[in-house]
């Protein structure tokens, strides 16, 4: 039996704060709120150096496991519109949850987090809000690939790598995907982001690969300038009769080149924002968040609203270079 | 139609009495102007679906979220022109045209259900372009008040998005065929004047189809002197 497995279920902090999405931008971005201050979760200072455990798991030598995080690093900074940057300072014995200053990423054997592939973890300045330091965990109580075709019934490490590594940058869960619910869980259908919090079946390697939704996000935490100039924006907001929803997924699709990107409503009017978009007219579609479990995006204090049936805008929305256009109002009714 | 009334004409008309009314207009210098209604056919820009990345064991293929099919739909404008006669059968031609069609996309196929909607922009569309016009006077009928001829060259397209905050530009080059009547005989005459002509563009707005054909028709009041 398959099972649906979180990736990055967990987000720990090693102070005390808040582990927040926040309401800026595009996509879905971590971030952290200092005092009454939300502040997005990125690393000020580049590149981003990081250390790898010394010690491998069945099947993977450390060595293995520090090629592929690298070539996931790799394709994080090969994003052409995003300056990111990140280097390789050595092996470490240091376990990958330290709180030492140092980024580790390394395996656990964590058989009582039987759902969670891997996890990442932040230590961030309380004045400043940058991230000092990032540590991920991949789980060895699961098989693991690093055959460069993947290998049947282990999860491929490259995939989950990027996952974690999109989280250590600072991304959250996308929710461009869609799940089925069967015994044990809920399995992927398909997804269109790496962000995506339920990982593909063990075996696919289908997530090696950046999309855009995953390039727009990453894009809007570390632009650059080409970022700014050469693509736009949408905001607006979620309405059911006359209130705002909360938490609905909104997505645009430009027909011209079939790129999805996504965000959601962040706050109780409604409102949303989706930024890296290609310009050009744009198909809008707002949905509940009901792909993944709610508290893979959001607070679960947060009333999310999911009585509401998909809806279509029925303006096609165009996006200018290097601007935005506001005021959408998608108007949702309930189911 | 223009051009069938110029094949009919041909077959009746003794080649020996055509001749352009007063005989000394147009000549080398003309000038002529005009003005009216234009109509562009519309033309489809292309379907595209919404694709999502399939897990393993849940299929093959891509998974289709939602499919789109999205048009350009035909539209009145308006089209204004200047020629210079360079010979009393050659002409050169500057002309503007304007219209405002609408994208019109239909959403379609929702793997949650959605209900299906059109979803509609309008563009501004601008052509400025330059023609040579071959009047031909063998084939003129009606005394001479009626001139058939042909034109082809090509132009700039610049076409606006709804709140004018994102410009698409292009090329067209056209070929096309029309018909002058002019009222009267005298050195400056009114008239009217048909075309129906292809246009064959490329970029402006479009969803992945660069090229394409346009139909297109304009009838103009027109002023010779």
């Amino acid at each position: 039996m398959r099972v649906a497995l979180r990736r990055g279920g967990a987000l720990a902090t090693f102070v005390v704060i808040l582990i927040a999405t926040v309401p800026a931008g595009a996509y879905l971005k971590l971030g952290s709120r200092i005092g009454t201050r939300s502040m997005t979760l990125k690393w000020n200072r580049l590149p981003i150096r990081y250390f790898v455990t010394n010690a491998g798991t069945a099947n993977v030598s450390a060595q293995q496991f520090q090629s592929t995080v690298t070539r996931a690093f790799g394709t994080w900074d090969a994003v052409p519109t995003s300056q990111l940057s990140s280097e390789f300072v050595g092996f470490t014995a240091a376990p990958p949850v330290s709180g030492d200053g140092a980024t580790v990423l390394g395996f656990q054997n964590r058989p009582d987090l039987e759902k969670v592939l891997g996890a990442t973890s932040f230590m961030v300045d309380t004045v400043t809000g940058e991230v000092v330091e990032s540590d991920i965990f991949f789980n060895s109580a699961f098989s693991w690939s690093v055959a460069a075709g993947g290998e049947t019934d282990r999860y491929d490490l490259e995939s989950i790598a990027l996952h974690e590594i999109g989280h250590l940058h600072g991304l959250a869960h996308s929710a461009l995907g869609e799940t089925e619910l069967r015994a044990g869980g809920r399995r992927v259908i398909a997804a269109e982001s790496v962000m995506f919090p339920i990982a593909f079946s063990a075996g696919s390697i289908a997530s090696r690969t950046l999309k855009a939704d995953d390039i727009a996000g990453i894009s809007d935490i570390y632009p650059s300038a080409s970022f700014t100039r050469e693509t736009g924006s949408i905001s607006g907001k979620v309405t059911k009769n006359g209130a705002g929803v909360l938490g609905a997924h909104v997505t645009a699709f430009n027909p011209r080149t079939g790129r999805l990107v996504a965000g959601f409503s962040l706050s109780e009017d409604g409102a949303f924002v989706i930024a890296g978009l290609d310009p050009g007219p744009q198909v809008l579609r707002a949905e509940p968040l009901d792909d993944a479990d709610i508290t893979s995006f959001f607070d679960g204090s947060l009333n999310i609203d999911l009585d509401f049936k998909v809806k279509f805008h029925d303006r096609l929305v165009v996006v200018p270079r290097g601007g935005g256009v506001s005021n959408v109002e998608i108007k949702v009714v309930s189911k | 139609m223009a051009i069938c009334a110029a094949v009919l004409c041909a077959a009746f008309v003794d080649p020996a009495e055509a001749q352009w009314i007063g005989r000394t207009a147009p000549h080398t210098g003309s000038v002529e102007v005009s003005g009216g209604a234009l109509w562009s056919n519309g033309f489809d820009l292309g379907d595209s679906t919404a694709e999502e990345t399939r897990n393993i064991n849940s299929g093959t293929g891509p998974f289709g979220l939602f499919s789109t099919s999205s048009r350009l739909a035909p539209a009145p404008g308006g089209v204004g022109r200047l020629s210079v006669y360079v010979t009393r059968d050659l002409a050169i031609e500057a002309g503007v045209e304007y219209a405002r069609p609408q994208i019109r996309t239909r959403v379609s196929d929702d793997a949650e259900g959605a209900d299906a909607v059109t979803a509609t922009e309008r563009i501004a569309r601008y052509v400025f372009n330059g023609s040579v016009v071959w009047h031909l006077p063998p084939l003129t009928f009606a005394g001479g008040k009626g001139v058939p001829f042909v034109l082809g060259g090509g132009g700039y397209l610049r076409e606006l998005h709804e709140g004018n905050e994102l410009l698409e530009t292009g090329r067209e080059y056209h070929a096309g065929a029309g018909l002058k009547y002019w009222f009267g005989d005298s050195r400056q005459r009114l008239g009217l004047r048909a075309d129906v002509q292809i246009s064959m563009r490329k970029g402006g707005v479009n969803f992945g189809t660069t090229r394409r054909a346009v139909p297109t028709g304009s009838l103009s009041l027109a002023y010779l002197f």
